[in-house]
């Protein structure tokens, strides 16, 4: 595989932004996701942005901004139609992710088929440093700030509907409205990374600090908070570590951010495992 | 005067009707409470009129209640008790219909929800994340919520199941005090003698109408032994219902 011989060639500082922007937009969005039980919908759709993206690289060839936009579309596709049949009641809404998800990848397997080596599909799953350009830094930052403006602009609506659903149904809350807008923001930001830092493991820098951040705080708000600075560090360390030793960047940030999991499942102060030793001294009430 | 009506209301799940072809009204500043065997479709009624199950046929006249004027307690709350949230901010949900997505919340706001929270026992609690919080504790929050809410028409499902006597009795002193203040109850009950105790009015349901009256009326024996007879039949093989033609 030659993507893991393109390991060290990537500009540092360049980087070290976008795996900020990535940290600042899909840690709140993992918490929001852990906090819905949907820990493995960024997965599913990391891998239904396939087609989009195969079709793109068909047409145009390797063009940054035709995949970015295939894999967008793909994306919003795969995310619409599911929280759609969840919707209409007929099925859970992770059975109707595989449906979609799984006959996505298809498409993009058929697609890429005999159009593509291996290198490309890999690249796509895991990321290429060569990927990290002036364009995917560019998404990764748009994809940032549009995520921080809609999550603080629709928080309240956010959470009541994570929180209590038949509740805010019968309160006339648009609550699919809001669930599909989640999904897509999602799915933005998974675009965001993939080419730098692969579909796969730009799910990995948004879903382990998120699941990390538990074992520190409470509240959403401070879960999010946790979660974007264990992510920005675990980007930062990460890319460090790929530039030094001429890695590939999206396994060892997200490999670090496993690291700073394990740390917080120890060590946190939100019901860390240090604290529920056996034997410990209890509270009076 | 009545505030909900209903015509000719079939409702149920998969072209099945749980509750059959039911006329009637609810009427205003009045407790009713909804009694029958298991299977009845107490609570699918309840679901009906808070317009979270769209009817089979026929109709639920809500007069013009808007959404946010109906507080609807399932007998399942639905709520998440390990999303991060505190109590508080679960009483705080009440505020939508007046807020709704990007309206803040006042002053007088936040002195609703501790007004609330007192009314129901639960001052002090309003930082508890829901994950910490008792079955029975949780519940006096969704009745603080209904007391924010301010809502006009209650649906309550078998909301004292599982709780102490003496939070139950709280939560009923708070239901008997509603009527006085011009809402409306409608609210799933098992134990008869509470439903004597609470609700002027009673509908007796067997998948259909047994009886609606006043509750000494509608609790008459006779009554009773009817809908125990009528909601056990039930059959797989069952053919198209065509009172809906003949009406």
């Amino acid at each position: 595989m030659s993507a893991v011989h393109a390991g060290a060639e990537f500009a540092l500082p360049m980087a070290l932004a976008g795996g900020l922007a990535l940290a600042l937009g899909g840690a709140p969005l993992g918490v929001m996701l852990i906090a819905r039980r949907m820990s493995l919908v960024g997965d599913a759709l990391s891998h239904g942005i396939l087609p989009g993206a195969a079709l793109a690289y068909l047409i145009a060839g390797p063009d940054p901004v035709a995949m970015t936009v295939g894999a967008l579309f793909a994306g919003f596709i795969v995310a619409g139609m599911s929280s759609l049949l969840a919707r209409t009641k007929r099925m859970p809404e992770d059975a109707a992710f595989a449906v979609f998800y799984l006959s996505a990848l298809a498409l993009g397997v058929l697609i890429l088929g005999r159009n593509a080596n291996a290198e490309v599909v890999f690249d796509l799953l895991f990321g290429a440093a060569k990927g990290l350009d002036a364009t995917a830094l560019l998404v990764s930052a748009g994809a940032a700030t549009a995520t921080l403006f809609a999550l603080a602009l629709f928080i309240r609506g956010f959470l009541a509907e994570s929180a209590d659903p038949v509740f805010m149904r019968a309160s006339g809350l648009p609550g699919g409205l809001l669930h599909l807008l989640l999904m897509m923001l999602v799915a933005l930001n998974l675009v965001a990374g993939f080419r730098a830092f692969g579909a796969l493991m730009t799910v990995g820098l948004m879903m382990i600090p998120a699941a990390a951040s538990r074992f520190w705080a409470r509240s959403y708000v401070g879960q999010a908070g946790v979660a974007v600075l264990i992510s920005a560090l675990s980007s930062g360390a990460g890319l460090i570590l790929a530039h030094r030793f001429g890695a590939e960047p999206g396994a060892t940030m997200t490999l670090t951010a496993a690291s700073l999991f394990i740390l917080s499942a120890l060590v946190g102060s939100n019901n860390g495992l240090l604290q529920n030793l056996p034997g410990r001294t209890h509270l009076e009430g | 005067m009545s505030l909900v009506r209903l015509h000719d209301l079939t409702l149920g799940y998969e072209r099945r009707p749980a509750v059959h072809h039911l006329d009637g009204a609810f009427d205003e500043a009045r407790v009713t409470a909804v009694v029958g065997p298991n299977g009845s479709g107490k609570s699918t009624l309840l679901k009906g009129l808070a317009g979270a199950l769209a009817p089979l046929s026929g109709r639920v006249d809500r007069g013009g209640l808007k959404p946010s004027q109906i507080a609807y307690l399932p007998q399942d709350h639905g709520v998440d008790r390990d999303f991060p949230m505190t109590l508080g901010e679960l009483v705080a949900l009440g505020l939508w219909g007046r807020r709704g997505l990007f309206g803040a919340v006042t002053h007088q706001d936040r002195h609703r929800i501790e007004e609330a929270m007192r009314a129901v026992g639960l001052s002090g609690f309003e930082g508890r994340a829901l994950r910490s919080v008792s079955g029975g504790q949780l519940q006096r929050a969704l009745f603080a919520r209904v007391l924010v809410q301010d809502a006009r028409l209650i649906l309550l499902d078998e909301p004292f199941t599982a709780l102490d006597a003496r939070t139950s009795d709280d939560l009923i002193a708070l239901v008997k005090r509603w009527p006085s203040e011009g809402r409306t109850v409608v609210m799933v009950l098992h134990d008869l003698d509470m439903v004597r105790d609470t609700c002027a009015d009673t509908l007796l349901l067997a998948r259909e109408k047994v009886s609606w009256a006043p509750t000494e009326q509608a609790l008459a024996p006779e009554h009773l032994l009817t809908a125990r007879r009528l909601s056990e039949a039930w059959s797989d093989g069952a053919g198209v219902c065509n009172r809906d033609h003949a009406a």
